[in-house]
């Protein structure tokens, strides 16, 4: 096979999975390329500007731990930073920032421009050029064909995307964008297993016509806490969102005019995310809500373009321009770019390995929407660890995966290749059976050491975790042989604040978990005597200590009732040999495949009695060691 | 499901009275459950050799029977595990209170087949066929009982069913209000959540608490019909029975020996047994058997005391309603076709008093109603569902656990994703009976109850 070019690793797409997976594949010492359709437009924040969130900020977290880029990204491009659940523990608080999205856009460019062992190449991929089962390189629009020893293709949205506006619609990967029709054409002839999915996005509004005062100023955190564990603070200005709400004025017109919503007309048959409804979602499905709240929020610094979050519309465009002007605030509102819903393919991800390289497909890996997830930071975790195990797989080293205990990401990406999707997948804390030990603030210390070994974490981000390890084993010291006693004078408003009675003396540690009681409380306490303590490794130190007593409790009924997951389902292990399963058990299990015990226990409709006598049957039919 | 690293416990022969009963346990703390039992940390017995010791319950300090105990080291044993046998004295309400103690040691009660399974497991036990396993499973039940159980089961689940909505409703309640923080969602009352998971344990409380009566209904309810010689104890066993099993004559202290049967009364087993008379006799075997009376007993779940109703009182009788006294038990006051016959002859207050005459069978119908009244009914709700399975009952318990500690952490104004932990294995330890709930299914039922998202 001639070709026009080779490398290690190339990956097709330049959105959040593209660019960490290119970022990581060349920083790993593979040779890389990302092609993508526009190189202007790398690391396009298509729908809302912001990244992270509960769940979301905990991926983020943890890309940036194991050596990711995305939180260095935001980080210097934040508009508004919020640490959301700030009132509750630690493990479910989780960092949520606004984008100026030309800004982000920008410096993830610039990031990758500035990688060693990286290029950039524009072009339409219109086919993958496959030999005995193995990827060897794609063919351009134009002619060019470019070698690989592994790609990762990270399309998002893009493959025989349709968009939606009214009764009109078209094709398109993204507003203004091509779909990618031939490639997805040709993943379909390699037979992989394609569905359809729906996303939306609102309409965004010319911030000069509205009428702020109408709305609630919604402020940034005063100390914004960073994404990246290496930013040591943010300094860039930070601004104002806005929350508002609809009304029944607005829900009215929306009802009198759903037939002209591809949703509700029958023009769109694939699913959306539930979580993410439009707005004739919201107004169809909860009649009894007399209002629906919106987040109105900047796009950047520069422009006056403004994003109305929560009004995510596939109704025509005349419409929402007279829906939003029934908001008082907005009478006088002018959309900039309409609302439009999007259909795209994506590929069965049961069809992958924990690596996320295809199961049919030697040395071809996939990431990010093409899997059936939505969103920025769900897509960017696939495309750092497709990155690296293309990278790796490149180098014949042996591949790397994140266990559902380990990291969040290990959660995604087993719910992905065990269940599928059969709606955009999007990460929720309550997805983890081990929420309690996968905080955002330990991420550092649970993934780093993979991230270094791998070769993605360098000297200095390095160094800084064995110092901040250094100094939040003094913390906990502290926090044990630090005494409050009954003269101290702090001992009259600590009584108060608990409502408790404290005893003669007791140490920091027993004071923390007493209710009313926070890390600044803590703070306080030591900020004489042990300036040198930060809130940040005080907060960290204090949550080990919190769930210490629960972790236990968490994860015994777990270990118990999963033990037997990693079972194997021998290959040629019939159903129906199992008796006393119902016709019904035996087919979904036959429809399902498992491989395991543990994907067996995740069908849906599976009763104890079936598991248990699947379980006997499995363990009868297992070598005994 | 199936474990493999705790300890479990069953019991190895056959339900129902035997010479002997034999406990078993399997699993890494079998050793030590043994040594708590006979209150010897210091005990070391020799693998494989049966010694006597008395097995004591640890709480009370009361000697619950003196039994051969034998100890088989791992992996020589038949799970392949440390196992422990406890042969004790044949009694089924003692075997039970055995076990209950070991269930407190931290044992746990062994699903159908899952000393099998761990013989599979650790390759004690070589089977060329999946199937073998599952028809020993079955052999541990008979066809009666495996339908009985099926059934149960399907009722069981459909009567916690209410309860794992409910649990579900407030797990939802409070995940959404974590994971969707910045949606306008409905406050959380505390007072409120209180109440409904306060609610909830009781209702868990009240499921669990029928095991007792439940077990019974399952294993059998042991009736001892117990009586001065000549009130007709026999004639009434007969008619019970349906047919005449005992001899019955004329001549007081003909019954020498007990018999036991079994029946069905609405599909409830009963063991019923017939006994000696009970008197001052200096017959030497008729005193033997007077002796068995009395260890039957004590046995039993149920005394009938039959009194002949056609007659005074004697002394005889007052000694007899002596033995009942701090048990549970029915007055049958035979002869209801005699001319003398008083229906107020007792002024005690037994759980129930039924004439009957056991010639004409008149009142039988209401006896075996009052045998079981004291096991079926009290019922709070009237619904009649009794857990019967040790399993469900323990996954019962420990819902109730895990539910209570949730309350607690809630009053102390713990962060939700605390409160959580055990409101979430409790949800697990239910769906053990009735099926997992997934995260997914949690999600869906968040984003049907509330409108969420941007």
């Amino acid at each position: 096979m001639v070709f026009d070019e080779f490398f290690d690793v190339v990956v097709i797409g330049g959105g959040h999975a593209g660019c960490e997976a290119a970022s990581a594949a060349a920083r790993l010492g593979a040779n890389t390329a990302l092609v993508t359709l526009n190189l202007d437009l790398i690391g396009q924040m298509s729908c809302n500007p912001a990244i992270g969130g509960i769940g979301k900020g905990h991926l983020v977290r943890e890309i940036d731990a194991l050596g990711g880029i995305m939180g260095r990204v935001i980080d210097r491009t934040g508009i508004q930073f919020r640490l959301l659940n700030r009132s509750r523990g630690p493990a479910v608080r989780a960092p949520r920032a606004q984008a100026d999205r030309t800004l982000y856009r920008l410096e993830m460019r610039r990031t990758l421009e500035a990688t060693p062992n990286l290029s950039l190449r524009q072009g339409v991929v219109t086919n993958l050029i496959i030999e005995n089962k193995r990827a060897l390189g794609i063919e351009l629009q134009d002619t060019r064909r470019i070698g690989a020893k592994s790609i990762v293709i990270a399309t998002g949205t893009f493959l025989n995307g349709r968009i939606h506006t009214g009764r009109r619609t078209y094709s398109g990967g993204r507003t203004g964008e091509p779909a990618s029709i031939e490639f997805a054409e040709a993943l379909k002839q390699l037979g992989f297993r394609v569905g359809r999915l729906k996303t939306g996005t609102p309409p965004r509004l010319d911030g000069r016509t509205i009428d702020w005062n109408s709305f609630e100023r919604q402020p940034p955190d005063e100390q914004p806490v960073p994404f990246s564990f290496s930013t040591d603070e943010i300094t860039q200005e930070q601004l104002d969102c806005h929350i508002g709400f609809t009304n029944e004025r607005v829900h009215q017109a929306v009802r009198r005019n759903l037939h002209e919503s591809p949703l509700y007309s029958g023009q769109i048959t694939s699913v959306g995310p539930r979580y993410c409804p439009s707005i004739e979602d919201k107004v169809v499905k909860f009649p009894d809500k007399n209002r629906h709240q919106l987040f109105i929020e900047p796009e950047g610094y520069d422009t006056n373009e403004v994003y109305l979050n929560g009004f995510s519309t596939s109704l025509p465009a005349q419409l929402q321009q007279e829906l939003i002007s029934l908001i008082p605030g907005f009478e006088e509102a002018e959309i900039i770019r309409p609302g439009y819903a999007i259909e795209y393919d994506f590929v069965d991800p049961k069809e992958l390995t924990p690596f996320l390289e295809t199961a049919e497909i030697r040395g071809l890996f996939l990431a990010g929407q093409i899997n059936g997830t939505t969103g920025y930071e769900e897509a960017a975790c696939q495309g750092l660890l497709a990155g690296i195990n293309a990278g790796l797989s490149s180098m014949a080293r042996p591949l790397f995966r994140l266990d559902r205990s380990e990291a969040y990401i290990g959660v995604l990406i087993d719910d992905l290749i065990t269940n599928g999707v059969d709606e955009p997948y999007r990460m929720f804390t309550s997805r983890s059976e081990y929420r309690l030990l996968l905080r955002h603030d330990n991420a550092d210390d649970r993934l780093e050491p993979y991230g270094r070994s791998l070769g993605l974490v360098g000297d200095a981000e390095w160094d800084r975790l064995f110092k901040r390890r250094a100094r939040l084993a003094a913390v906990r010291q502290l926090l044990k042989e630090y005494k409050i006693r009954r003269q101290d004078e702090s001992y009259a408003h600590l009584t108060a604040l608990t409502g408790q009675d404290l005893g003669d003396s007791l140490s920091l540690a027993q004071l923390a978990l007493r209710p009313g009681v926070t890390p600044q409380t803590v703070s306080s306490i030591l900020s004489d005597a042990h300036a040198e303590v930060t809130l940040r490794d005080l907060e960290t130190a204090l949550a080990d200590h919190l769930y210490s007593g629960y972790l236990e409790t968490q994860t015994s009924t777990i270990r118990r009732l999963h033990q037997h997951d990693s079972m194997k389902v021998p290959t040629d292990f019939t159903f129906t040999q199992v008796g006393g399963l119902s016709h019904e058990i035996v087919e979904r299990l036959e429809r399902a495949q498992p491989k395991t015990f543990g994907q067996a226990r995740k069908i849906p409709g599976m009763t104890p009695a079936a598991l248990s006598n699947l379980l006997v049957h499995l363990t009868a039919a297992a070598p005994t060691v | 499901m199936f474990e493999l690293n705790d300890t479990i416990v069953a019991l190895a022969t056959p339900p129902g009275r035997g010479g002997i009963g034999v406990i078993r346990l399997s699993g890494p703390g079998s050793l030590q459950i043994l040594q708590e039992l006979v209150a010897g940390d210091d005990f070391h017995p020799e693998p494989n050799v049966l010694t006597l010791r008395s097995l004591i319950d640890p709480a009370t300090n009361e000697t619950l029977d003196r039994a051969l105990v034998c100890y088989f080291k791992a992996p020589h044993s038949f799970t392949g595990e440390d196992v422990v046998e406890l042969h004790c004295h044949g009694s089924p309400i003692l075997l039970r209170a055995i076990i209950d103690v070991t269930l407190t040691l931290d044992a746990r009660m062994a699903t159908p087949g899952e000393f099998s399974l761990r013989a599979v497991a650790n390759g004690r036990m070589k089977l060329s066929e999946a199937e073998a396993i599952r028809d020993l499973v079955d052999a541990q039940t008979d066809a009666a009982a495996r339908q009985a159980t099926r059934q149960m089961k399907g009722e069981i689940s459909h009567a916690l069913q209410p309860l794992q909505d409910e649990l579900l409703k407030i797990i939802v309640r409070l995940e959404s209000s974590l994971e969707f923080v910045e949606d306008d969602l409905p406050l959380i009352e505390q007072d409120h959540l209180i109440a409904s998971l306060r609610d909830l344990r009781s209702e868990c409380d009240r499921m669990a608490s029928t095991f007792s009566r439940g077990r019974l209904l399952r294993d059998g309810i042991r009736v001892t019909l117990i009586g001065r010689p000549n009130v007709g104890k026999s004639s009434l066993f007969n008619g019970l029975l349906g047919h005449a099993r005992a001899i019955v004559t004329d001549i007081p202290g003909t019954t020498r020996d007990s018999i036991t049967e079994s029946m069905g009364v609405d599909g409830v087993p009963l063991i019923v047994t017939d006994t000696a008379g009970l008197r001052v006799s200096t017959d030497q075997i008729e005193a033997i058997g007077v002796d068995r009376t009395r260890r039957e007993a004590a046995d039993s779940d149920l005394l009938i005391v039959v009194i002949d109703g056609s007659e005074s009182l004697t002394e005889e009788d007052h000694q007899v309603l002596s033995e009942a006294v701090n048990r549970r038990y029915i007055i049958a006051l035979n002869k209801s076709d005699l001319g003398g016959f008083s229906a107020t002859r007792i002024t005690d207050d037994p759980s129930s008093i039924v004439s009957v005459s056991a010639k004409t069978a008149t009142g039988l119908d209401r006896l075996r109603a009052a045998i079981l009244e004291p096991f079926t009914n009290g019922n709070a709700n009237g619904e009649g569902l009794l857990i019967t399975n040790a399993r469900h009952h323990d996954l019962l318990t420990r819902t109730i656990d895990a539910i209570r500690s949730s309350e607690n952490l809630l009053l102390d104004r713990a962060s939700e994703e605390i409160i959580l932990v055990g409101l979430l294995n409790a949800l697990r330890y239910l769906g053990e009976i009735t099926g997992e709930t997934t995260s997914d299914e949690i999600l869906g039922k968040i984003f049907s109850t509330f409108c969420i998202g941007k």
